[in-house]
């Protein structure tokens, strides 16, 4: 049998009940990865959606729930991935919120909230896990920041602030573990089809898409797809990079 | 050969453009209608040479600004 | 409700099968070694079949293609012409036009440099070098996409460099080309994009092939200290970016350059 892109790639992959993330999760599967399934709640529909990628895929897909910004919910889940005689090899934080407002109408909890949940979360997540990729030899942490996080968009100063800053750290990351094997990228989406568009206005979201050299909208599936060159060893040579996924913005 | 030519590019500029095959005719020039873009030119020159299994030289493509230009440079390639 | 109109012109979902070039069908130039011969035979592997153009005739890469088409069930088939001639280009350009199946990847591999500090470059060196690393990729880039406009879908993939982004000391005509290749690929992304054309750049940085064998060691050694990785990058790892942008894991990347750089600081 042709070996997937893939094969031999157990990874971790944050916010996966919906948008980019639930894609993520199929499409790692798809190409042969074992994968431990983040959500916040665990949910029957969550679970057999798990199970059944499983066995379409001939894989393992486990559901790893547990709320991001619990310090102590994080450590134990990251004792259970322990156990498991699969080694992480890939990490992908792509879990995150948003809230659309202009600067001066920004709430200080609203900032705070979305610096915790897009930033720090996903920061001490990935000390965990590049602690163990760290003693395993080698993995890949793809991050997912946005578009948003390089051009400044207004409307989005706390969220492209929130990201911007888990762009940053990545790429300090990827320069003082790339000598153990470890590579760091980000991947920048523009504008997506999921939940989180819900908070622009139609008249912002086509004019946008109108911008684009490719004339449409991204979809969760085009986001994942890079998710997985990043996590695979097509990539092997690339680290501290920003990959923006945008149709040509 | 020269009328088969006229009535098969016509197709082509019909099809290409999205023009009715009777608003055809010589005078017919690039950006004169809003069909007829310059986006519009790049999938008509490819359909033009799909049509006729040529391959158009960038100095003709350029050149190509009506449709009697355009009877002219598919000739030259025939 | 947006709906996305590039999906209506989606082909049956190719990635169905576990390769991800299934039965696409690529020309890439400089396929005699280095860059360009791993690309090529990680295209076979992957499932596309290849134009691969070279040179000039040779047995070796006859019998390489051969064996590339034998062991993964595509065709690979040879193409020779000389980059400086136009009309050498046009006709190879020509004779894939004939062949009748559908272009659907262009890869800009071929490429040469002419290393001289900027005291020490000719002008007849700096033409030369634009010739090879920018006419020609322009100009059989133009037949190709022209061929592409056909089915509204396509992919060019240029193969710059991290000179062309950063400038390098003795690479004076070899960067500006790059530059300008790169500026390239942005520019057609975004007049090509409409027609469902994705432009792409790779910038490699320090790789393992017959370019930088002739590298004083001590000045490989120095940059390859600068990166990340702490190594030189082998010609697959390039080819594996490549094959990636040709992929419709891709799909909704235009316009950008990736650097193949081992994190080069």
């Amino acid at each position: 049998m042709t070996q997937r892109l893939l094969d031999g790639k157990n990874a971790l992959i944050t916010g996966c009940t919906r948008g980019i993330g639930k894609s993520m999760l199929e499409e790692f599967a798809r190409n042969g990865a074992n994968v431990w399934a983040h959500a916040r709640q665990l949910t029957e529909e969550f679970e057999a959606r798990c199970a059944a990628l499983s066995s379409q895929h001939n894989v393992n897909i486990t559901p790893l729930c547990f709320d991001l910004i619990n310090k102590d919910d994080m450590k134990s889940a990251v004792k259970l991935l322990q156990k498991s005689e699969n080694r992480i090899n890939v990490l992908v934080n792509n879990a995150g919120i948003t809230y659309n407002a202009l600067h001066q109408l920004t709430a200080e909890a609203s900032l705070r909230e979305q610096m915790e949940v897009n930033f720090i979360a996903p920061f001490l997540l990935t000390q965990h896990i590049v602690k163990l990729m760290l003693r395993h030899g080698g993995g890949s942490v793809v991050n997912v920041a946005s578009s948003a996080a390089l051009d400044g968009n207004p409307g989005r100063s706390a969220y492209g602030a929130s990201k911007a800053a888990l762009l940053c750290a990545t790429r300090a990351l990827s320069r003082e573990v790339g000598l153990q094997g470890v590579r760091a990228n980000v991947i920048a989406p523009g504008v997506t089809q999921t939940d989180m568009i819900g908070s622009m206005t139609d008249t912002v979201v086509n004019e946008t898409v109108a911008g684009t050299d490719l004339r449409r909208i991204g979809l969760p599936r085009d986001i994942a797809g890079v998710a997985v060159y990043l996590a695979s060893d097509l990539s092997g040579y690339v680290t501290g990079q920003v990959l923006r996924v945008d149709g040509g913005m | 050969m020269i009328d088969d030519n006229h009535t098969k590019l016509a197709a082509v500029f019909s099809e290409a453009l999205g023009v009715d095959v009777g608003t055809i005719n010589d005078e017919l020039s690039y950006n004169s209608i809003p069909e007829w873009d310059s986006v519009a030119h790049m999938a008509l020159v490819a359909a033009i040479e799909e049509a006729f299994d040529i391959m158009i030289d960038t100095e003709d493509v350029i050149d190509m600004s009506n449709f009697a230009k355009a009877k002219e440079i598919v000739r030259k390639y025939q | 409700m947006l709906v996305p109109s590039a999906c209506k012109n989606t082909l049956p979902n190719t990635l169905e099968s576990t390769l991800i070039l299934n039965q696409k069908n690529a020309v890439i130039t400089g396929c005699l070694r280095g860059i360009g011969r791993e690309t090529l035979a990680l295209f076979a592997e992957q499932g596309a079949n290849v134009w691969a153009c070279a040179q000039a005739a040779d047995e070796e890469f006859e019998s390489f293609c051969g064996e590339l088409a034998a062991k993964h069930g595509g065709w690979v088939k040879p193409i020779y012409f000389d980059l400086t001639d136009n009309d050498a280009i046009k006709g190879a350009m020509r004779s894939i036009q004939m062949d009748k199946k559908p272009v659907d990847c262009l890869v800009n591999v071929a490429g040469l440099t002419r290393d001289a500090l900027v005291h020490m470059t000719t002008m007849d060196q700096l033409r030369q070098v634009f010739d090879v690393n920018l006419f020609a990729q322009v100009l059989i880039t133009q037949y190709l996409t022209k061929l592409m406009v056909r089915q509204k879908r396509g992919c060019v993939i240029n193969v710059a460099s991290i000179s062309g982004l950063d400038g390098n000391a003795g690479q004076l005509s070899y960067s500006a080309s790059k530059a300008a290749l790169i500026g390239v690929t942005k520019t057609l992304s975004r007049e090509l994009g409409e027609l469902g054309i994705r432009v792409n750049a790779v910038a490699p940085g320090v790789i393992d092939t017959e370019m930088n064998a002739i590298v004083p060691r001590d000045i490989l050694a120095s940059r390859v200290s600068r990166t990340s990785l702490g190594r030189l990058g082998g010609p697959r790892e390039v080819a594996g970016t490549i094959a990636f942008l040709a992929s419709d894991l891709s799909e909704y990347m235009t316009g950008q350059v990736i650097r193949i750089d081992g994190g080069m600081n």
